[in-house]
């Protein structure tokens, strides 16, 4: 008798996580929709926000709920999961599920430039070419983006771990605040004008190391949904994606910038207003380095180098010809 | 050297009736004497105002002549890291090795000496706990219920052995078992109800000792006093 | 015991396994997230030895940070048992020090120790610490009437046999304390290593899901649940042969 019921309740337990997880893939049909973002509320996902209250979804018939990413969150799982419809992910995610066998795509690429750069105190180095790191102390997370694309550098400019120094990054600066280590990596666009500023108080100035500049384009954040909802709700697709640029050509447009720091406000209440300001200026030369890009341009050719560079360090195991999914907004 | 309790008014914190209301008696011959009565009455509370763990009465109690007052009981156990023969040898001051060893015998424990006190019988367990006491420099001993579940034979053994081992020292045995402290015991204070006054009763018990006999007529005569008196 | 132990991690993590792969394979879910059986060998043949490695690091930590603690609790628990000031204080300190979440506190640590060993250790003794001290405390400020009533009234009891009796009198509560605070102790340096430290199985961890690849969390549980049910296993054949060498003076 016991044995009978223990056997029922595995089947019933089963049973509920399967029938929630399908459960919420039947939402993914209506015209509602889930958009999980890859980190907090702040300046870098402006453009998200901004669509979403200015009502861009909505006038194309869509109730979009965008919801905050975070260190635990993963949108692709999200999305094979049926948990959101749309999501925002860095290349190197994409790429590794893909290897993985994930059914997702590529919608749009919302940074053309990666934030993700070293800064360094600018009075006693100058970091103009990959050796000039020889000799100091570089800050790394393992397991990072930064990893893979300091690497790559290293491989490119002929440099070993012998030739430079690895510090073991972790949340807090203070390492680089007591000059333990020479060049610390940073979000351009969220962390930097907090450290720049905090230097400053101190009379030092900073310079930043952007591996773009020496020839390794890593992607960062992309907009991305699953291979379903392309198949099946392809003008949900299209909806979405233009509302969601429309979104980030507004918040980014210059005469805007009072409006979409008091819409950005509402969301990011920690951060000062000068701040705030400094990275939604930096979070423009990001996402819009010239005057004639078009957000959400998929840099191709960038695309093919992270798969390359993730292929050299095996990160996967054989190229996932990362061409195949992504589809150009326009 | 005696016992006395004056006008004695007790209860329990946060009780609502008096345990005690004007209890008096008076002891003062050394000996076994007993505190009888039905559960519930206080004896054992009475035990404890003697030895002075309980201070929230009012009336006096006098010990003339008395330091050591002990109150030991049925439930204590021994620590069952060693043996109780170990235990014993511990707390036996060098003077009483031979009575630990005399003790023993008349107790019929010799055999459990080398067991741990979890794996003596009940009956056992409070033999061996007397034991303890009686090795202890005292002149009052309270024995709550000590000899229970200790079977008839061995309980007169040990009674009768007392007595002729500790011929000039206060011994207060609580007990419900009538025909036992009218046999064994000197003076025997009945607790009565205490709403009746007063509240307990002085009976003189037979007072048998090892090697004399019991008047059968006598011994009826004292549980009767017994009976009526509570 | 211990091999009762191990069996039981087994069946548990077998049932987890179990779960999972019913839930990939019903709702066909690719390895990205939920890695397939193949994938899953493949990892634990790759990262195995690494990990092992890894995990023996962690709980080296967390063992030294249980040792300390259980040596300080039950010296403060011995100090606070009485219901003097001095113990209230303890337990009201212990209580709420306890309610802190670590990943608070642990940010403070790394500031003040660096990510080295020693906030490792200090993070796992703190969270093991103050349950044992809780323990020690509450059995130690507990009279055995029964066996106490005999040493007080005949002028022998000392604090050293008060502590003695309390402490053999509560030793299956005590082991059984010790040994789940191992768990603590093991989830308290993985935290901190997780957190901030640069070596231990939390930092592994930290880098697969960096990668998301649940395969390598999976082969991390897979190692922390079979040493932590050694440990515990081996704590609690120690408090056996504890009560046993005890018992058999």
């Amino acid at each position: 008798m016991n044995r009978h019921i223990k056997k029922i309740s595995v089947f019933l337990f089963l049973f509920s996580i399967c029938f929630s997880l399908s459960g919420i893939r039947v939402s993914e049909a209506s015209e509602t929709a889930v958009y999980r973002l890859k980190w907090l509320f702040n300046a870098s996902v402006i453009g998200d926000i901004y669509a979403d209250v200015h009502g861009h979804f909505k006038a194309r018939g869509l109730d979009v709920t965008v919801k905050e990413g975070g260190p635990e969150r993963d949108a692709i799982r999200e999305l094979e999961l049926g948990y959101a419809a749309f999501g925002v992910a860095s290349a190197d995610q994409v790429i590794r599920a893909l290897a993985k066998g994930s059914p997702v795509v590529v919608i749009a690429q919302l940074f053309q430039i990666n934030p993700l750069q070293w800064i360094y105190r600018s009075e006693n180095l100058d970091v103009t070419r990959v050796e000039d790191l020889k000799g100091k102390v570089v800050g790394i997370t393992f397991g990072g983006n930064d990893e893979t694309i300091m690497r790559t550098l290293m491989a490119k400019a002929g440099l070993t771990e012998k030739d430079i120094s690895v510090f073991s990054v972790r949340y807090d600066y203070t390492p680089f605040y007591q000059k333990r280590v020479d060049v610390w990596p940073v979000y351009r666009n969220s962390q930097a004008p907090i450290l720049e500023k905090k230097l400053g108080d101190l009379g030092e100035s900073v310079a930043y190391f952007n591996p773009a500049a020496h020839g390794v384009k890593f992607v960062a954040n992309s907009v991305v949904t699953s291979k379903r909802m392309m198949e099946e709700q392809a003008d949900v697709v299209k909806n979405f994606t233009s509302a969601l640029l429309q979104g980030w050509e507004e918040a980014l447009e210059l005469e805007n910038e009072e409006d979409v720091l008091k819409t950005l406000r509402q969301f990011d209440k920690d951060t000062p207003p000068d701040i705030m300001r400094k990275q939604l200026v930096i979070t423009r030369s990001l996402i819009k380095p010239f005057k004639d890009t078009r957000i959400g341009m998929i840099d191709l050719e960038a695309w093919q180098q992270t798969e390359k560079i993730m292929l050299e360090q095996n990160q996967i195991p054989s190229p996932v010809a990362v061409e195949k999914v992504i589809r150009k907004p326009f | 050297m005696f016992l006395e309790c004056q006008n004695i008014n007790f209860r329990y914190p946060n009780g609502s009736m008096d345990v005690f209301h004007d209890l008096s008696f008076q002891m003062k011959t050394p000996g076994f004497h007993a505190l009888f009565g039905p559960s519930g009455v206080g004896k054992t509370s009475l035990a404890r105002i003697i030895v002075g763990d309980f201070n929230d009465y009012s009336g006096v109690v006098r010990s003339e002549g008395m330091q050591n007052l002990l109150y030991s009981y049925n439930l204590e156990r021994l620590p069952d890291w060693s043996s109780v023969g170990k235990h014993l040898e511990k707390i036996t001051p060098p003077s009483l090795r031979d009575r630990k060893n005399e003790l023993i015998a008349s107790f019929d424990m010799a055999e459990t000496m080398r067991l741990r006190f979890s794996q003596l019988s009940l009956g056992q367990q409070n033999r061996v706990n007397l034991i303890r006491y009686l090795l202890q420099d005292f002149h009052l001993l309270i024995m709550d219920e000590s000899l229970a579940n200790v079977d008839e034979r061995t309980r007169e053994k040990i009674i009768l052995g007392i007595k002729d081992m500790f011929p000039d020292t206060y011994f207060l045995y609580i007990s419900h078992n009538v025909i036992e402290v009218s046999k064994f015991c000197r003076e025997i204070l009945v607790f009565r109800n205490s709403l009746k006054a007063p509240q307990v009763i002085t009976v003189n018990g037979q007072d048998h000792k090892l090697g004399q006999t019991v008047s059968k007529d006598k011994l009826e005569q004292t549980m009767l006093e017994i009976m009526h008196a509570s | 015991m211990l091999h009762r132990r191990i069996y039981q991690f087994f069946i548990i993590y077998l049932l987890g396994l179990l779960v999972l792969f019913s839930v990939k394979y019903l709702l066909d879910l690719s390895d990205y997230v939920i890695p397939g059986l193949e994938d899953l060998a493949q990892t634990f043949r790759t990262v195995f030895l690494r990990y092992v490695s890894d995990v023996v690091d962690t709980i080296s930590v967390a063992v030294i940070g249980q040792v300390i603690s259980v040596f300080m609790a039950i010296v403060v628990g011995v100090l606070g048992r009485q219901t003097t000031w001095f113990g209230s204080f303890i337990k009201v300190a212990a209580y709420n020090v306890q309610a802190y979440p670590i990943v608070a506190i642990a940010p403070i640590i790394f500031i003040l120790f660096g990510d080295g060993f020693l906030s490792r250790l200090l993070i796992a003794a703190m969270i093991c610490y103050f349950p044992i001290l809780l323990s020690v405390i509450s059995i130690m400020s507990e009279p055995v009437h029964d066996i106490e009533h005999f040493y007080r009234v005949t002028g022998r009891m000392r604090w050293q046999l008060e502590v003695k009796i309390r402490a053999f009198e509560n030793l299956n509560k005590l082991t059984t304390v010790i040994s789940g605070s191992a768990t603590l102790a093991m989830a308290g340096t993985i935290v901190a290593e997780f957190i901030a430290a640069n070596a231990g199985i939390g930092y592994s961890i930290r880098i697969a899901l960096y990668q998301s690849d649940l395969a390598k969390i999976l082969t991390a549980l897979f190692l922390i649940g079979i040493t932590l049910s050694v440990y515990q296993g081996l704590l609690e054949i120690a408090g056996y042969l504890v009560k046993k060498g005890w018992a058999s003076h």
